[in-house]
């Protein structure tokens, strides 16, 4: 009995050491929380496809100065309870850096965890303005803010020489974000807003909604929402038999757009957006995109998963720089020595308070079937 | 005036999909006592089966537009309804006789399976049925637009109603069900197959509902794995404002929860429309607890 206790022991005590990482080999690991199941999953799978496809490159060639990238993914479930959970989750497993997430409520309930952990996040889908002045030494992100994309759109409905402009929200942070931004510049240009109001997002009858609208006779209606509500309120619209202009916010910008509308339905919609992972020009991001392609069978949906890429990218850059795993070596690397990093999505430097430095936003119109960058 | 009508008509539209949904809660609710939280997830199966049979099999086309849908129709009630059979058998026959809030944890469960396994099968992304099944004609009544599509909804789901309600008067099958409602005991000493009955109201409520996703599948052309939240939470409200466990109550929660949605957006504000529909509910229930055709008082679940 007693050797057979003893032969116990031994054994636990040895799985103990194999499963401990010190004796394990070593790899630096990098957070992904993303949004894989909720209302957001197709973003989400699409960035763990691009983040792990970048890892997978990038390990098979001699990973970060000789280290190997691990990459540990969190499901933040598309909502701010199951993302504090993610965050939690990602702490334990002693990760360097994190990357995301997609949706801005769900992007700020983590971050003062991560900052608390004193661990670098780079956000990539999440444009609320507010997310960066707090003054978090930590926080960064791929992705523009909605200040920036308010004054495209402010300017890109300006141009339309439409007088009587409709404002349409989802009440999401992102949503109403973009939406009192450019109410403003429409408010200080001194043009009529006939409607501003919130939709209920994820039904599928909006004719109730376009018809409200219809009545307030507006020459454009502007909706920041996302791309499965802008096609069905393009869809529904062109059932009524109304053809007021559309234009839409950089959550419009997704190829189901078009499947869902329908192509006649669609025709002429514009909207702001960075650029679309089918027009990157940089050759390494044109290889990249066809190797994903490949892989996959399919283009990312839209471009935030893209930034998931960039972020996945900037953050090896500064690994492999300092060749360093502090916190606060890294911080200071992106903050003031990055410059000009060539990105999947063009260049990269951040500014002191972690915002991406440039203007990255197009206006988009959608011909037969495409959205084409004017 | 117009404005009333148009959005009367839009409200009419939400409201029979509503009713539809609304009345395989009200059913299963009548026989066992039970909120079906996996009833959402059933219609959300029905509208991704309708998609793949579409698509797979290209019915329309092999028949004709007509027959097709036709076909299509039965195809997709008959597979719902051996799923709900399935559910029923797998989830809440095994506590029938455990405490109710047992079964209400397994019907969340059931629910939270249901979604995720859709997600696993069809991918996340939002699915898209295929465009111009449907005649995209539409009514100019007195300046109202009336697409014929939604003219058809709500006539397809009045006659699914109204012969339910018939086979629930006028059948033996129906006495038995509306028996086991009142008493599970009773029914069983009067020589009713307790079991079997259930089973029946497990096939025609997920039958309804696999209709209605088809419905919502065909004419939005949108569908995607979480749609049956939204569409059962509101389904279950209008089986609660009708009175619950009350089949033509449900038809009439669902018709009036539409039409109060639509005319709360129109007259006051788009935001606010669930608020306004909210507040109408609970100022009805608290004049009338049981629903607007309620009769027994609901027990608690």
């Amino acid at each position: 009995m007693r050797k057979f206790l003893f032969l116990l022991s031994i054994l636990f005590l040895s799985i103990c050491f194999l499963a401990n990482p010190c004796f394990a080999k070593k790899t630096i690991k990098i957070g992904l929380m993303c949004p894989l199941t909720g209302a957001y999953a197709s973003e989400g799978q699409d960035m763990q496809q691009i983040v792990e496809l970048l890892a997978d490159e990038l390990n098979a060639k001699n990973g970060i100065n000789g280290t190997k990238v691990e990459i540990v993914v969190a499901d933040d479930g598309s909502d701010a309870k199951t993302s504090a959970m993610a965050a939690q989750k990602l702490i334990t497993k002693d990760v360097i850096a994190v990357i995301g997430t997609y949706g801005s409520s769900n992007t700020e309930v983590t971050q003062n965890i991560y900052d608390e952990s004193k661990i670098i996040q780079v956000a990539t889908g999440s444009t609320a303005v507010r997310l960066t002045e707090k003054g978090l030494k930590y926080f960064f992100r791929t992705s523009p803010r909605d200040d920036s994309q308010g004054l495209v759109a402010f300017q890109t409905i300006q141009k339309s020489g439409a007088k009587r402009i409709a404002v349409l929200h989802d009440n999401s942070s992102y949503a109403k974000g973009l939406a009192d931004e450019t109410v403003e510049h429409l408010k200080h240009a001194g043009m009529n807003i006939v409607f501003n109001d919130a939709l209920t997002p994820k039904e599928n009858d909006y004719t109730v909604t376009l018809t409200k609208i219809k009545s307030q006779k507006p020459d454009l209606v502007f909706f920041t929402g996302y791309y499965g509500e802008a096609g069905l309120l393009l869809k529904q619209k062109k059932e009524m038999g109304w053809n007021v202009p559309f234009i839409g916010g950089d959550a419009t910008n997704n190829l189901d757009l078009i499947k869902i509308a329908g192509k006649k339905a669609v025709q002429g919609f514009q909207c702001t957006s960075p650029l679309l992972p089918t027009d990157l020009t940089d050759e390494k991001a044109k290889m990249f995109m066809t190797n994903y392609k490949t892989k996959f069978k399919s283009d990312p949906s839209s471009i935030w998963s893209v930034l998931a890429g960039d972020a996945f990218k900037v953050i090896v850059k500064a690994l492999e720089a300092t060749n360093s795993t502090n916190s606060d070596v890294l911080a200071d690397y992106l903050h003031n020595k990055l410059k000009d990093f060539p990105g999947l999505t063009g260049k990269i430097s951040f500014n002191a308070k972690g915002d991406r430095i440039g203007d990255v936003y197009r206006v988009y119109k959608v011909d037969h079937g495409n959205f084409i960058l004017q | 005036m117009e404005l009333f009508f148009q959005q009367l008509t839009n409200g009419l539209t939400i409201g029979s999909i509503y009713a539809l949904i609304a009345l395989g809660y009200t059913m299963v609710y009548g026989v066992m006592k039970l909120i079906n939280f996996a009833h959402g997830d059933l219609f959300t199966i029905g509208a991704y089966l309708g998609l793949t049979l579409l698509t797979a099999l290209e019915i329309t086309k092999q028949f004709g537009t007509f027959i097709g849908l036709i076909t299509l129709a039965a195809m997709v009630c008959i597979l719902v309804a051996v799923i709900g059979v399935l559910l029923e058998k797998i989830a809440y026959q095994p506590l029938r006789k455990a405490p109710r809030l047992s079964a209400v944890v397994s019907a969340l469960g059931a629910s939270i399976f249901l979604q995720n396994a859709v997600m696993l099968i069809y991918g996340a992304r939002v699915r898209v049925y295929p465009q111009n099944i449907l005649p995209s004609y539409t009514l100019n009544i007195l300046e109202l637009h009336i697409p014929i599509v939604r003219v058809l909804i709500f006539a397809t789901s009045l006659l699914l109603m109204i012969v339910l309600y018939l086979f629930i008067q006028k059948t033996k099958t129906g006495v038995a069900i509306r028996a086991v409602s009142i008493d599970h005991i009773a029914s069983k000493l009067m020589g009713i197959n307790v079991n079997k009955i259930i089973m029946i109201v497990f096939i025609i409520g997920p039958a309804l509902g696999g209709s209605a996703g088809l419905m919502v599948g065909l004419y939005y052309g949108q569908v995607n794995f979480i749609m049956g939240w939204s569409y059962g939470l509101k389904a279950f409200i209008a089986a609660i404002l009708g009175g619950i466990g009350n089949i033509p109550g449900a038809m009439l929660g669902g018709l009036s929860l539409g039409i109060i949605e639509a005319l709360g957006a129109a007259y006051f504000s788009i935001a606010w429309k669930d608020a306004i529909a909210f507040f109408v509910l609970i100022i009805i229930l608290i004049f009338k607890p049981t629903g607007i055709l309620g009769e027994r008082v609901a027990e608690k679940i």
